[in-house]
């Protein structure tokens, strides 16, 4: 009998053979990590992969505050509130929800200005650095729109302020404003909107374009720092 | 600069590729590692200006409507935002204070979509737009003498825009007692207006002695917002708002005690600033703001 079993090790390998076998996820995830990179790739390359761990930590934190905040005029100050002073490590999700979002910003300008001393950027990346582009001007909108949920005294009047500077547009501007607030003024529909475009709107956006930034990284291979020269050295095979 | 075709320039790449595969290092577990540790470093820092930020806080006000103080990171949270709180200085996050900046630069109405739409919209295009720009093949900084002036320029210019976004408007107590002086030095006014007449010194606005508006401009600005302005409807009653128009038509580019060109136009002054009582009357002489 014992000769139709398998060997435990393919036993073992059922569910991942299975899996494989109807989506291609394995070899999917094997294209992703084995490959082979330049040998002197640089430690300023790292600041993408930092972006991709700041992203989830901004969406973990995220996911926890959005469990007790409510966006109401009425409340949602009075959330902030709890979740500072009362919740069980609540001001520490909500400090680094905060400052994850300025050290974003940081290495996003650095991770920019890395890509484009290395000209990076050039044939045949280029869409590499549009789609990293648009993520940069969608997470400008993340901080833009976050502002206003805390709803207290800066929210409000820089909101106001931007929402304004928004409106100076020609043709598009006062509409935008209006759609933006919901209204001439800021109100309860103003924050379930800007709540809305700062939680699922923009984060899905800047997830999926990451998700094809990432893609196109891989299938082209990280670029060789500017200096590198491309002969074999001692030790190459 | 020596344009390549497009087969050199594919050739080009498919060699580099093909050495990278051939003669590169495998990303697992080499680079992942690198990642990881820079990944630690950053998740530490983020940690770190939480916990700073934390032990800054003073203690939970007694009164539950009032702010959260703080120290070198800033408050934990500041009052209940309030329509009609009478003064409050705007000020955006620190990574929008080089807008906040050009908005200043670009104040009189005219030249405020400058600051405000047409700056910001050709430094988006460009953005997105780069890699069509900039079509030299070398990734040498060494022969990129344009790409590297660029490169150094940009942060620069960034870097000196959120300095100077990042000052507020020295606060000032009003400069005279004229009905409505101290209601305008004590409210938001001050923070985007020059006005001499009150003493103020906000740089976000038109300099008002020298826009000098006329009542019915000066009514409809304060009452519905216009460009950066905010619309102060739900902040000031009727009353108030007719007092504000009155004294600054009245009192702009004023000389001493002289009222300005635009006094003839001020309806209900001082009368609404009487009505409206309290700041606007007049009697308080030098208001400090919140
Ligand atoms: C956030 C900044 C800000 C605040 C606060 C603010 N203003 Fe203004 N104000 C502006 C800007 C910007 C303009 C130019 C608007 C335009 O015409 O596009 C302006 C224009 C004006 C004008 C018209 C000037 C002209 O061009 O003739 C008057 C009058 C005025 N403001 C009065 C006030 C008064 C009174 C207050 C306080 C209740 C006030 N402002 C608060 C930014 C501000
Ligand atoms: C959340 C935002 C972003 C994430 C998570 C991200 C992630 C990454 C990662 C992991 C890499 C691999 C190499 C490296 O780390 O340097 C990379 C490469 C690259 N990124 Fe980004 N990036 C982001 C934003 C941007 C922005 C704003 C731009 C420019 C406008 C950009 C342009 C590029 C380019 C051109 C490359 C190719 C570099 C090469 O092949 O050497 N990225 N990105």
């Amino acid at each position: 009998m014992s000769t139709l079993l398998p060997p435990p090790k393919e036993i073992a390998m059922m569910p991942v053979d299975w899996v494989e076998e109807r989506s291609g996820a394995i070899s999917f995830g094997k294209f992703m990590l084995f490959r082979n990179v330049p040998k002197d790739i640089s430690w300023l390359q790292t600041l993408g992969s930092a972006l991709i761990t700041v992203f989830i930590l901004q969406a973990t934190t995220g996911i926890i505050l959005a469990m007790y905040y409510q966006p109401t005029p009425d409340t949602a100050w009075m959330t902030i509130q709890w979740i500072t002073n009362e919740a069980t490590l609540g001001w520490l999700v909500r400090g680094m929800h905060k400052w994850g979002s300025s050290v974003m910003v940081v290495l996003l300008f650095l991770h920019m200005g890395r890509t484009f001393l290395f000209g990076a950027y050039k044939y045949p990346r280029e869409m590499t650095w549009i789609t990293g582009a648009i993520i940069f001007i969608l997470v400008m909108g993340m901080s833009f729109t976050g502002y206003l949920l805390v709803f207290d005294e800066r929210a409000y009047w820089a909101t106001i302020v931007g929402v304004n500077i928004n409106g100076t547009a020609p043709i598009l501007g006062p509409a935008l404003s209006y759609v933006l607030m919901v209204g001439p003024e800021i109100g309860t529909n103003t924050l379930s909107r800007f709540y809305s475009l700062h939680m699922l709107v923009l984060p899905s956006a800047i997830g999926g374009l990451i998700f094809l930034h990432m893609l196109l990284v891989v299938r082209l291979g990280v670029t060789s720092p500017p200096w590198s020269r491309m002969e074999p050295t001692e030790g190459d095979v | 600069m020596p344009r390549l075709t497009a087969r050199e320039r594919r050739e080009g790449y498919q060699r580099e590729y093909a050495f990278q595969q051939r003669h590169g290092k495998p990303f697992f577990p080499h680079v992942v590692f690198h990642d990881t540790i820079v990944s630690l470093i950053v998740v530490a820092l983020i940690m770190g200006l939480s916990v700073l930020w934390y032990v800054q806080f003073g203690a939970i006000p007694t009164d539950p409507m009032a702010e959260r103080t703080g120290g070198l990171l800033g408050p934990a949270y500041e009052a209940k935002a309030d329509p009609g709180v009478l003064g409050y200085h705007p000020q955006p996050d620190w990574y929008f204070f080089f807008l906040f900046e050009l908005l200043r630069i670009f104040k009189t109405p005219q030249l405020l979509i400058v600051g405000t739409i047409i700056i910001p919209t050709i430094w988006m295009v460009l953005l997105i737009g780069w890699p069509f720009i900039d079509r030299n093949p070398d990734r040498r900084l060494s022969r990129r003498p344009i790409a590297l002036a660029i490169g150094v320029m940009v942060p620069i210019v960034l870097l000196t825009l959120t300095f100077y976004g990042s000052k507020v408007p020295a606060e000032g107590g009003a400069a005279s007692t004229e009905p409505g002086a101290a209601a305008f030095a004590a409210g938001a006014c001050s923070t985007c207006h020059v006005l001499a007449n009150a003493g103020t010194a906000g740089n976000v606005g038109p300099v008002l002695d020298e826009a000098k508006p006329d009542y019915a401009t000066a009514l409809a600005l304060i009452t519905n917002g216009q460009g950066a302005m905010p619309s102060f409807k739900a902040t000031y009653t009727e009353d108030e708002i007719s007092c504000l128009a009155g004294y600054v038509a009245t009192w702009s580019a004023a000389v001493g005690t002289t009222p300005g060109p635009g006094a003839a136009t001020a309806k209900d002054y001082p009368a609404s600033c009487e009505k409206a009582g309290g700041l606007f009357a007049g009697t308080v002489s030098s208001a400090s703001g919140p």
